[in-house]
């Protein structure tokens, strides 16, 4: 191994080496800083409580988000998924207490995960397509649970449990939101499960060429996919106290815009748990924000928008300027071999 | 010899038209038998029976000892026969320990990068690879490094029979050795090893028997000290040469069509120039990686070009796409027609209209008549059924798939045609209708430039051959003087760096 | 189960019958076949759905998700997937629309206003998906500036314009004894098929699906086909945008992102009527027909449980395991003849 390196150069190698990681935090920082210094309200310890509290949702809405995509596929239904069980919890919490109502939740939206990534790998049909039926299906579930009500809980002794303050900036609900995310990442990194995921995702034909089995990458997938959907319902329905079938289909399009700024391709195999962390961060620093600076709602779209569109600019340049570096070494490998062989060349055919 | 595989009276049939017929095959413990034999001579479908990727043969599979059938090539790997594809199937972004280790049976559920990386370690020194960081991404070694990480996989399940297709095929120099090397080395620890390659010398280097297939049929295996590159040549072609490929007789040498001027295509050690003439058939001799198919491709616009001109119909000018080539009339066909020379899933009369939409169609208007003709007039010209226009291009032979391929380049009504490899994956009858149908449309006064690594082919079709050898033009041949043991020295030991 | 299967087999065009005859499991033909009796079983004991007057409901419901469908049914069988932004363009067209109206700019300058405005939001999406940007992506983020654009020019207010005015004929008019939007579906199905099928431009949409780079090795190039397809997409868009505000002569960023029709997301809703028709989503493969008709089937299921009074839960809920179901079929079907390959 090469000699001991400064603490400065490992950090220079982890930059350059993980590019679509290092804007993410670049972008988060900027974000941040923009609104801290423009807004004396920004940097307070309530400030980012609330963005805490906003991050345990759409964290596990983007991880969820972040897993699909990193599989090769997306799960479209995620909003509804979510729907579904914070209705279930919300309706059922009085009658059979939160805890069950919560099981109750979860079992069904990880089942429903577990479904919808069998039918993807026995089917070979992209999980785009499916999820777009699974998307309204679930809805009609929802509505039918709730009766086409919003329904409400009436007591509130867990809901704000959780939402306790916890360390001047976390509640429960983010601790366990935090939980969640460091044993996925755990999980992902360093099982062979994980990296049959990256492996699919990102290579899938020489990946099954190699022998993996495609069932096993995607059910796991989705059922996380699915848990994590309905533990976000979860969270928002005993944190508002409501519940409504319909709602919750803007956490897709934030969900996918803070999978993307954490460093996911569109083309699989890349990204990982910490960029969806600081993607969702870097969303939640502009929810916020804007709500301070008293933005319409629909703006914060457009701003999303932008967010969105500097994220790709910026990876397809990297991947323009890998591409581009890779000719370069290939051409340059060329020349070297050419040197020899001409020379030879030269000698044989002079003779 | 202690004979680990026996395969008896092996006999598949694809439909009407039968791959191997009564083939033999043997290989003993800790030998390594090279499998030889041209394309289409059912080499590729006996290793797929080996290997368990098709069961549906006739005859006898006997695996030490026992008599066995395997349904899958899961089956088969778990009893210890492994395959490695000419295709990789690694996982460009995962280091070499995680591709090492994907997809096995004995893996440990959880490891870091570095505890792979250090049980990998084992296998990669089998292999050769002895100095490679197993946490580094697999894409950044080179192709030779790739194919031995391939192989190394295959070794973590501990295999007793291993197949190799084709394992130099993409590979320079340096890397060949390596594999070379990695061979002799797994045969010596008891390994048996199935080589497959076009590669002569290299079959010469390392194997202990050399079993001949030719049209679906064996030959006894023979030793390797008992033959030559001459000898086995020969027993390769058989003696049907003649029947298959259309006279050629020293013709008037007819205008100058096209010139190829100064050409640097990537890839390529250095630039090519050459001529072609009306009414010949030109040949490019080389073995992969030698540049010829970059050449083809660079001069239809296929390929990233360096540098370097055409001189064509007038006009001295570099295709930067497909289209602008075929405003030309020159037309181009890959050596891959599932890739990108056939709609598989549209009829066959769109397949053969596709490059001259305008020529079937009035101000954009196609009602179909008009290309009924016109499929119809190309499918004759070219003995594709006509009856069975509206069929999709998938339903077809390889020898038809082939011919639709390259007859759907008569409808721009090409001065130039391009081809790289015309009769890859086509059985012996339709190579010959093929050849034929070459000839004639150079009769017709246009110039056919085809590459190929098929030794029958290069030596008996074209009018004039130049040779290639990894990237750099050697020398030339014509008519008479075009031989296969001339051609075989430019394209394998130009510079006479080995003795064979 | 073999009889299901012929009975079913009689019934359909000989193409369709053939491609399902090439999987393995009759299963498909007779999951297909039940579901048709299903469906006629419903269609008989329903109360009133067998009129006239229920018929040209269920085809003037289809007729603003189904001509939205058939642009974005271009962009699919090219091969380049989805535009997720179609909602969000009609909203942008919508309001330029409104805008122009309310203004006094008349029903043709208003009209040529949105017509432009689409071509625009359409050809930049093309281009970008054409330079190799991944369509999911660019449409996502278009979708975004498209309707932060529409709602900050309105301020998010409702734009109205005053009746009687010479938009209205489009929304309100009938022709024929069909309302207009019918007229319309129907013209642009019977246009977009015979365009697919009878021109140039449609066999090059085709093949480019088909197989990128044999389109490419014969000379077609995706770049300007990704422009046209998605302009394409994006005009149907503002038509049904201009449409919708004739009915109401009004219109407001918002209309459409909340419940659109009673099956709610509209953009879902636009891709579900071309999944439900069989189209591939990998492109190639498939027509405007299908998509035409997924959209009446749609429709057909949704009215049905109308009528038999159903509240919008179990309505969403039918709707969503008709699609699931088709695309399950389709699924199965492909996955059989691919097996043959």
């Amino acid at each position: 191994m090469n000699g001991h390196l400064s603490l400065a150069d490992r950090l220079k190698n982890r930059v350059v080496e993980n590019p679509d990681l290092s804007f993410a935090v670049l972008l988060a920082v900027i974000v941040y800083g923009y609104f801290a210094a423009t807004n004396d309200l920004f940097m307070t310890h309530n400030t980012t409580f609330a963005i805490m509290e906003r991050f345990a949702v759409l964290g596990l809405v983007a991880l969820a988000l972040t897993l699909c995509i990193i599989a090769g596929e997306i799960d479209l239904s995620i909003g509804s998924n979510a729907a579904l069980t914070a209705v279930i919890v919300v309706r059922f919490n009085d009658q059979l207490g939160t805890f069950t109502a919560l099981a109750i939740g979860l079992v069904v939206s990880t089942t429903i995960g577990v479904i919808q990534g069998y039918f993807v790998a026995y089917l070979r049909v992209r999980a785009i397509v499916l999820t777009v039926g699974t998307l309204m299906l679930l809805r009609g579930v929802a509505l039918f649970v709730a009766q086409e009500k919003t329904v409400m809980l009436t007591e509130f002794d867990v809901p704000d449990f959780i939402q306790t303050k916890m360390l001047a900036y976390f509640s429960p609900a983010s601790f366990l939101v935090i939980a969640v995310f460091i044993l996925v990442g755990i999980f992902m990194a360093y099982t062979k499960y994980g990296r049959e995921i990256y492996a699919v995702g990102g290579a899938r034909k020489e990946a099954l060429a190699a022998g993996v089995n495609l069932k096993r990458p995607m059910i796991i997938v989705f059922s996380i996919s699915g848990f994590c959907a309905g533990l976000g319902g979860a969270i928002i329905g005993l944190r508002s106290g409501t519940a409504q079938a319909l709602g919750l289909q803007y956490l897709l399009l934030a969900g996918t815009v803070a999978a993307f700024i954490g460093g996911v391709s569109i083309l699989g195999g890349k990204g990982g748990v910490i960029g969806a962390a600081i993607g969702t961060l870097t969303v939640n620093f502009l929810n916020t924000g804007l709500v301070f600076n008293v933005t319409p709602a629909y703006q914060v779209q457009l701003y999303l928008g932008i967010l969105l569109i500097i994220v790709i600019m910026f990876q397809t340049g990297s991947r323009i300027f890998d591409a581009r570096q890779r000719r370069k070494a290939v051409l340059a490998a060329v020349d070297e071999r050419k040197v020899a062989l001409l020379t030879k060349k030269r000698q044989v055919l002079a003779t | 010899m202690d004979t680990i595989l026996k395969l008896t009276g092996i006999s598949r049939s694809f439909g009407a038209i039968a791959a191997l017929d009564g083939v033999d095959f043997e290989i003993g413990r800790g030998e390594v038998m090279g499998l030889v034999g041209e394309n289409g001579a059912g080499k590729s479908t006996l290793v797929k029976i080996i290997s368990g990727f098709d069961d549906g043969y006739t005859g006898t599979y006997e695996f030490e000892g026992h008599p066995t059938r395997f349904h899958s090539p899961g089956v088969a790997e778990q009893a210890g026969i492994a395959i490695a594809q000419q295709e990789l199937s690694l996982i460009p972004a995962m280091s070499v320990a995680e591709n090492v280790f994907l997809a096995g049976h004995n893996v440990q559920a959880v490891a870091t990068k570095r505890s792979l990386a250090a049980r990998a370690r084992r296998f990669l020194d089998e292999v050769g690879l002895t100095d490679i960081d197993a946490t580094v991404r697999v894409d950044r070694l080179s192709i030779g490094e790739q194919h031995l990480v391939e192989v190394a996989r295959l070794i973590a399940h501990d295999p007793k029979v291993l197949i190799l297709d084709e394992p130099t095929a993409a590979l320079g120099e340096s890397d060949s050795i390596r594999i070379l090397n990695m061979v002799k080395k797994l045969a010596a620890a008891g390994k048996s090893i199935i080589y497959v390659s076009h590669r002569l010398d290299e079959i010469f280097k390392i194997t202990d028997r050399i079993t001949v297939l030719r049209d679906g049929e064996s030959q006894r295996p023979r030793k390797a000290a008992e033959l030559n590159v001459n000898s086995l040549v020969e027993l390769m072609l058989g003696r049907k040469l003649e029947n298959m490929f259309p006279e050629r007789a020293a013709r008037d040498r007819r205008d100058l069509l096209l010139s190829v001027r100064d050409l640097w295509p990537d890839g390529m050690l250095e630039s090519v120039s050459f001529d072609v003439y009306g009414g010949e058939i030109l040949g490019l001799a080389g073995q992969l990686g030698s540049g010829t198919g970059e050449i083809l491709a660079a001069m239809a616009g296929s390929h990233r070009t360096r540098s370097g001109m055409i001189d064509f119909g007038g006009e001295t000018f570099l295709p930067r796409n497909p289209a602008a080539a075929i405003r030309r009339k020159l037309g181009y066909c890959s050596d891959d027609r599932k890739y990108d020379g056939l709609f598989l899933g549209r009829p066959i009369r769109e397949n053969l209209t596709s490059p001259a939409l305008e020529s079937v169609s009035r101000f954009g208007w196609n009602f179909g008549g008009r290309e009924q003709q016109v499929a119809y007039d190309l499918a004759e010209k070219f003995t594709v059924d006509v009856s069975r226009l509206s069929a999709e291009a998938g339903v077809l032979s390889g020898g038809n798939q082939q011919k639709v391929a390259l007859g759907k380049w008569l409808s721009i009504s090409p001065k130039v045609i391009l081809v790289n490899e015309p009769t890859r994956g086509v059985d012996v009858g339709a190579k010959a209708e093929i050849y034929q149908k070459m000839r004639n449309l150079a009769d017709e006064g246009a110039a056919i430039v085809f590459a190929s690594t098929d030794m029958q082919e290069i030596t008996y079709l074209p009018d004039r051959v130049i040779t290639f050898y990894r990237g750099m033009q050697i020398g030339g041949f014509e008519l008479a003087g075009i031989t296969t043991a001339g051609i075989l020295k430019d394209i394998t030991d130009p510079f006479n760096e080995t003795n064979l | 189960m073999e009889m299901l299967a012929q009975f079913g087999r009689s019934l359909v065009p000989p193409r369709l019958a053939a491609w399902v005859d090439r999987q393995a499991s009759p299963i498909v033909f007779a999951l297909v076949t039940l579901f048709v009796i299903v469906l006629l079983l419903g269609a008989v004991t329903t109360d009133n759905f067998l009129t006239i007057f229920n018929l040209k409901t269920i085809i003037r419901d289809a007729a603003l998700v189904g001509i939205m469908g058939i642009g974005l049914t271009f962009v699919t069988l090219s091969g380049n997937f989805f535009l997720l932004s179609m909602k969000e363009t009609a909203a942008l067209c919508i309001i330029t629309f409104a805008m122009g109206m309310s203004h006094g700019y008349g029903f043709e300058l208003s009209l040529l206003a949105t017509l432009i405005v689409a071509v625009v939001a359409g050809g930049v999406q093309g281009l970008l998906i054409g330079l190799g940007g991944n369509p999911i992506v660019v449409t996502l983020g278009a979708a975004g500036m498209f309707y932060g654009i529409a709602s900050w020019w309105s301020d998010n207010l409702v734009i109205s314009f005053r009746r009687p005015n010479d938009a209205e004929w489009l929304g309100t008019g009938s022709f024929l004894g069909l309302p207009n939007i019918t007229v319309a579906f129907i013209l642009i199905a019977v246009v977009a098929e015979i365009v697919l099928r009878y021109t140039d431009f449609g066999r090059k949409v085709y093949l480019i699906g088909a197989n990128r780079a044999a389109a490419r090795a014969t000379g077609h190039e995706n770049l300007p086909m990704a422009i046209k397809v998605c302009i394409i997409a994006s005009v149907c868009a503002g038509f049904v945008a201009v449409a919708f505000a004739a009915q109401i002569s009004s219109a407001q960023a918002n209309y459409f992102s909340s419940e659109f029709g009673s099956s709610g997301d509209m953009t879902i809703l636009v891709i579900a009527t071309v999944m439900v028709g069989g189209n591939s989503i990998m492109g190639g493969y498939g027509s405007t027909l299908r998509t035409s008709l997924g959209a009446i089937f749609i429709s057909v299921i949704d009215n049905m449980m109308v009528l038999r009074g159903f509240n919008s839960g179990p309505r969403v809920l039918a709707v969503g395991l008709m699609i699931v179901f088709s695309i399950v079929v389709f699924s199965l079907a492909r996955r059989g003849s691919r097996a043959q390959e």
